[in-house]
């Protein structure tokens, strides 16, 4: 056999491409990588900007109203009902006098205030289920995910019905009880996941220098299925603002007077025929974020997800 | 007489599986001295990994039945989980097999190699990563400073390996456990990790376990050698007598299925015949009789069991411990 001194050695390995990383190249992590990805896809970079202006435009609604609209949200005036689109209602008035477009920012607000913070916490749960049951395997695993297939098989338009009735819907509750319902899916997804890293050597190795679990779990294992959390983060917001304004317009979510763009299609529909413009307007609202958040997502996917690669 | 550091004895490691116990170590003694090197060889799947990874209690799902693993006084299969920690991390270090899969492919390879740092001695991370850097200059990785701040995947297979060393020793073991290191490597970079691991263990004097099923591996590596077929140890001795004289049969028939170069031309290699025992129903009485062709009457019936043969060596053996040579057969 041969043995080679370790300056032959090093001088070998430095010379034998392409296996060798350049050392001159800049440090490219998986996630500069993934964000340039992101970056290079036009149609996902132009989804994303109108989800961000639309939250944007929906924390400031107040400056947007004072300044833009000129109207409040709850206003009544009844002299001016069913007012079409123009002045000074950009796009008209409900059955109340309200003005429509800021009914719609304010709307937006709840909207899409709703649809993050559900993905918050259908995230945060099933994270935190999907790791463990992944993680700790055997019986946990089966506890946990026999409890996931309960949740999952549960009908969620029951629940829903039966949960607004118990609770005044309001943006947080409705967050909360959407969120109870989705959370079981990305702890399927996480656990999934968890599975196939944690079979990996690093996990190994990272116990053989004395890594506690939680340690594991949280330094080791969440970077490495961030990926996929990310990717469900984002494809979920569209799934979840129809989610929301399906409930709202079924009079189980936010309730007027409090706008949002699922109950202003509520009102609207007894109006279609002589105010189309209140069905139009949140209508398309709706699609068209939603269509965002789809575009968006699928981009993130493409960027992100390891096995696209 | 050197110190002794780690003795393990009679140790049993079970895996539950639905068609019964697969004994995966089924009563492995040996001992450890300070400084040494210790190959452990054998055919894939008779037990020299889960008998590393017991040392380390990292067996999971496996669980150690009986017998002790003796460190420096304590019975490691004794101790809490936190104490065993503290083990791992600074007493006992092991890389794997696969260097690809052994580095975490978030996180730049010097904040990894300086983990054992940060977790066992409290260090901030600066400290850590200059430790790091230090140590993988040591194990031969050029400009370690700009080196640490790469992703594994921007490493070699032997890069990455050379990084495995560096994390096991920044804390500076007594006892480095290598678990084919060398395996998924080609044979020009398994060179020169075997080139780091024998410079470890002079310099730094760290005992090492060297786990193979690559003889040469061992010939140039270990002092001693212990060979192990289906979960037991079946021979064991100082390495150059195990290779000159084999008192197993299966050590015997190991050695003869490798190329040598000074064998006759177009002579051909001699596989052993057969397959390794299913763990879970083990043959009665020596387990590698169904393949051994110097069995006699007694090898079907009775387990050897590990005796002194000769001056230096120890073999579970009927035939030897009767006296008869392992010769070719005509």
């Amino acid at each position: 056999m041969i043995h080679p001194g370790q300056g032959q050695a090093v001088e070998r390995e430095q010379a034998a491409p392409p296996f060798e990383g350049d050392a001159q190249r800049p440090a490219q992590s998986y996630w500069n990588e993934s964000w340039e990805r992101l970056r290079a896809n036009r149609m996902g970079i132009v989804a994303g900007s109108l989800i961000v202006v639309l939250a944007a435009i929906a924390i400031a609604a107040p400056l947007f109203t004072q300044f833009l609209t000129h109207f409040e949200p709850f206003r009544l005036d009844l002299d001016h009902t069913f007012q079409p689109p123009g002045q000074p209602h950009l796009l008209g008035t409900d059955e109340l006098g309200r003005d429509t477009l800021t009914r719609l920012i304010y709307g937006g607000r709840v909207t899409l205030g709703v649809a993050f913070l559900t993905v918050a916490l259908s995230l945060s749960l099933g994270t935190t289920v999907g790791l463990v049951a992944g993680y700790y395997g055997r019986w946990v695993d089966d506890l946990l995910m026999r409890f996931v297939d309960v949740v999952l098989a549960f009908p969620a338009i029951f629940l829903f019905i039966l949960m607004s009735i118990l609770f005044r819907p309001t943006p947080i509750t409705l967050a909360a009880i959407i969120a109870s319902v989705g959370w079981g899916g990305v702890a399927r997804l996480v656990r999934g996941e968890v599975l196939s890293v944690k079979q990996r050597d690093f996990i190994l190795a990272t116990r053989s220098i004395g890594a506690r679990d939680v340690r594991l779990i949280v330094r080791h294992l969440l970077p490495n299925v961030l990926p996929v959390l990310i990717v469900a983060a984002s494809l979920g917001v569209g799934q979840i603002i129809l989610i929301e304004a399906a409930l709202d317009f079924l009079g189980l979510g936010i309730q007027p007077p409090t706008a949002s763009w699922g109950n202003m299609l509520t009102n609207s529909e007894s109006y279609f025929f002589h105010s189309t413009w209140l069905v139009y307007f949140p209508g398309i609202t709706i699609f068209v974020t939603v269509l965002a958040a789809n575009l968006f997502g699928n981009a993130v996917r493409d960027a992100f997800d390891p096995r696209l690669k | 007489m050197p110190e002794t550091l780690l003795e393990v004895e009679d140790l049993h490691t079970v895996f539950a599986t639905k068609d019964g116990n697969v004994k995966a170590v089924d009563g492995v003694s040996f001992h450890l001295d300070a400084g040494e090197t210790l190959g452990i060889v054998g055919e894939s799947g008779c037990g020299k990994s889960v008998t590393a990874l017991s040392v380390m209690r990292l067996q999971r799902p496996g669980k150690i039945v009986s017998g002790k693993v003796m460190f420096k006084g304590r019975d490691l299969t004794k101790i809490s989980e936190g104490e065993m920690r503290d083990v791992r991390g600074q007493e006992i270090a092991m890389i794997f097999q696969d260097p690809m899969t052994s580095l975490n492919p978030v996180f730049r390879t010097g904040w990894q190699v300086g983990e054992p740092l940060r977790l066992h001695r409290g260090v901030d991370s600066v400290r850590a990563l200059a430790g790091a850097v230090t140590m993988l200059g040591r194990v031969g990785i050029p400009s370690p400073a700009e080196r640490a701040k790469n992703y594994p995947h921007q490493f070699s297979g032997g890069m990455r390996q050379r990084a495995m060393i560096a994390m096991g020793l920044t804390t500076t073991p007594q006892v480095l456990i290598a678990d084919e290191p060398t395996t998924a490597l080609d044979v020009t970079i398994q060179a020169q990790i075997l080139d780091v691991l024998r410079s470890v263990n002079r310099e730094f004097g760290t005992a090492t376990i060297l786990i193979t099923h690559n003889l040469g591996v061992v010939a140039g590596m270990c002092e001693r050698t212990m060979v192990m077929y289906a979960g037991k140890v079946v021979e064991s001795g100082p390495t150059a007598d195990v290779f000159a004289h084999p008192k197993h049969p299966y050590t015997w028939s190991l050695l003869r299925s490798i190329p040598r170069l000074d064998a006759e031309r177009h002579e051909p290699l001699k596989p052993i015949e057969g397959l390794p025992p299913n763990l879970i129903e083990l043959p009665k009485g020596c387990a590698f009789h169904p393949r051994c062709p110097f069995k006699i009457e007694r090898c079907s019936r009775d387990t050897p069991v590990l005796n002194r043969i000769g001056e230096t060596q120890m073999a579970a053996c009927w035939v030897t411990q009767a006296g008869t040579e392992l010769k070719e057969r005509a």
